[in-house]
């Protein structure tokens, strides 16, 4: 039977439920943690993120995967104690973002180093937390193009994930005929690849995403809610209208319903920046499943994006 | 000793103490050294009480042979433990001096060189000059739990091929918590001493605050730099004492350097240790004990002719003088 890696333990694919496949109970870029300005008392981390997991759990939201990788104020016992206090399965990341959040011990690792880290966190557990990851996430470093840095993490990611079966998700998929060369020179099948931020404000111009799709990519539409019209945007904020306008002219390309996922990105307690006011993971429920009704999408389709896409994605694979 | 140094403190993890009762320092040495990133790799294993037994050890070797501060000069992000400090410090009544400042460029966080805004400009200065002076005003911070005792003075490093911009940034950083703190500055220059430290006389900071690591570097005695840093004024810190490699002198060459500006009547200049890493973790590290300038070298400093006057001033007078804070 399929199974997928939480913090807590493996559980069948079949009790992800309604799955939010990227988000972040909170992201910090490393070094962040030495800034004072951010530091929030764990009274106050949980009572910023306990309501949210909540509410999503009261929504009917199964799974909410955590895409913060390893130097990024990932931490695995309080997603351990905050999934079992709310129900809310928690799928947590190995990996990193992209290059620029490894820090020096890992920025010089060989790509053997890094595929065994990632497998040793995939297979024997994070640290000493007894949780493993169910993902790996990489991703491109500010920039635009894939650094000597972000391709050997997307080499290292490859290998561990035909190695374990679990799957890759990627911080945006700018640059992804390089991202696809690695992937096909490593044998690893495109279809435990999600690529992730296609439809990122910034980046969604650059982002060849139906051309992905055709190399056999799964495709992330996983910023939803991050729009122009919040009263104090992020700069990869996005007009409403046409990040959805992108979102439904993709799945209509014959059979693409099948290979895209979507999420919201939020954080719940951000760690090293001020975060995003009002953008929480409940988008998913709030906005967004709204909209695509209304944009006439059938509860099959919904049930296809939110649950069966993710559980085949996240489903360890060997 | 006028009435102001017999007042002056240095800033211990255990908090300021009579500059006086430093007794022998070692201004440039390791504690607790883990490569940025290594404490979360698998094979890394963070044993407090396993690193708190072999410190200890090798602080009271230390003392044992007559030492008594011990800088650890590694800054705010290479495994700094102040908690652990503290509770070293009171068990073997050596004196700790931890410090803040980070670098060289390749050894910060992402949060410092491309932040989360558009376009991901590095920090500038004024902001790295923010975060160590709160180290030494407010504290030393335990990430995202507490603040600590003050930092001892400021450390930082410019990359080897050669400053960057961001290690400019740091370095004036630095040199500005200093002004405003009190503290000294420590540096390990990239390429160029003399233009390193030039970088940090440029605020103004006068060079009696600021110490110039790693002088005893093979490229730096070609050009010079220990003789031309000591005449702008700067302490010379000939801080691998101990090593023997393709990169250093070695120690009886050191001897010789340290006669040399001696002679050219810099002695107050002179700062002697042996970059020894206590516990290293994600890196080698080296077995050097924190004792070996007061066992070994000190001994072959006799032997080529310094007075015991220049041994103690070297060991004891201008580290003293170097960490008060002013
Ligand atoms: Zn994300």
């Amino acid at each position: 039977m399929p199974r997928v890696n939480t913090v807590l333990g493996p559980i069948p694919a079949e009790e992800l439920g309604l799955v939010a496949v990227h988000e972040h109970i909170g992201y910090g870029m490393p070094g962040s943690e030495l800034d004072t300005k951010w530091w929030k008392t764990p009274e106050q981390r949980y009572d910023e993120t306990v309501p949210k997991l909540r509410r999503f759990h009261e929504y009917g939201g199964g799974t909410f995967v955590d895409a913060t990788g390893i130097c990024n104020g990932r931490d695995i016992d309080y997603y351990q104690s905050l999934s079992e206090k709310t129900g809310v399965h928690i799928v947590a990341s190995t990996g990193f973002v992209g290059g620029d959040t490894a820090l020096p011990f890992f920025a010089r690792a060989s790509v053997e180093y890094l595929a065994e880290h990632f497998i040793h966190e995939i297979t024997v557990g994070i640290g000493d937390t007894g949780g493993k990851a169910g993902i790996i996430k990489v991703g491109v470093s500010r920039g635009g193009r894939m650094t000597d840095l972000d391709k050997r993490i997307y080499r290292a990611a490859a290998r561990a994930s035909k190695a374990t079966g679990v799957g890759i998700l990627t911080h945006l998929a700018i640059d992804a005929e390089n991202a696809i060369a690695i992937f096909n020179e490593e044998g690893l099948p495109l279809d435990r690849v999600l690529f992730g931020h296609v439809d990122d404000g910034v980046n969604a111009d650059k982002t060849r995403d139906t051309w992905i799709a055709e190399q056999g990519g799964r495709i992330g539409f996983d910023t939803f809610g991050y729009e122009t019209e919040l009263p104090d945007p992020p700069f990869w904020a996005r007009p409403r209208k046409e990040r959805l306008d992108h979102f439904l002219r993709f799945i209509s390309g014959e059979g693409r319903i099948k290979q895209v996922l979507a999420s919201a990105d939020a954080n719940c307690s951000p760690l090293g920046w001020p975060g995003v006011k009002g953008h929480t993971v409940n988008y998913i429920f709030e906005d967004l499943i709204p909209d695509l009704r209304a944009a006439g999408l059938d509860e099959t389709a919904i049930k296809t994006i939110f649950v069966d896409n993710p559980a085949d994605f996240l489903s360890i694979k060997n | 000793m006028d009435a102001q140094t017999a007042e002056n403190t240095v800033n211990t993890v255990l908090g300021p103490v009579p500059a006086q009762e430093l007794g022998v320092v070692a201004v440039h040495e390791a504690l607790l050294s883990v490569v940025p990133g290594a404490e979360y790799a698998f094979d890394v294993t963070i044993d407090r009480a396993e690193i708190f037994e072999t410190l200890a050890e090798k602080l009271k070797d230390f003392r044992g042979h007559g030492g008594g501060t011990i800088v650890d000069s590694t800054g705010m992000f290479h495994g700094r433990d102040v908690r652990l400090y503290e509770a070293l410090s009171r068990t073997t009544g050596v004196h700790i001096v931890a410090s803040t400042g980070q670098g060289p460029e390749e050894m910060l966080g992402g949060y410092f060189l491309t932040p989360q805004t558009n376009p991901p400009t590095p920090w500038p200065a004024e902001k790295f000059a923010d975060l160590f002076t709160k180290e030494v005003t407010e504290g030393m911070v335990v990430p995202r739990v507490e603040r600590r005792g003050a930092a001892g003075l400021v450390v930082t490093a410019a990359t080897l091929a050669g400053m960057t911009a961001t290690d400019e940034s740091l370095f004036r950083g630095a040199a500005r918590a200093a002004l405003s703190t009190g503290v000294p500055v420590s540096i390990r220059f990239g390429n160029d001493a003399v233009r390193d430290l030039e970088v940090i006389l440029d605020e103004k900071l006068p060079a009696d605050r600021v110490v110039v690591g790693g002088l005893d570097r093979k490229d730096a005695v070609a050009v010079g730099a220990p003789l031309e840093v000591a005449r702008r004024g700067a302490y010379v810190a000939i801080d691998h004492v101990g090593t023997e490699d393709e990169r250093h002198l070695g120690d009886k060459e050191r001897v010789a350097l340290v006669a040399q500006l001696v002679e050219a009547g810099f002695g107050e200049r002179i700062l002697l240790s042996s970059s020894a890493t206590g516990v290293a973790k994600g890196h080698d590290g080296n077995d050097m004990p924190y004792s070996y300038v007061l066992s070994t070298f000190a001994p072959l400093l006799k032997a080529q002719g310094l007075s015991d006057e220049d041994v103690q001033r070297i060991l004891v007078d201008n580290p003293r003088e170097l960490l008060s804070v002013r």
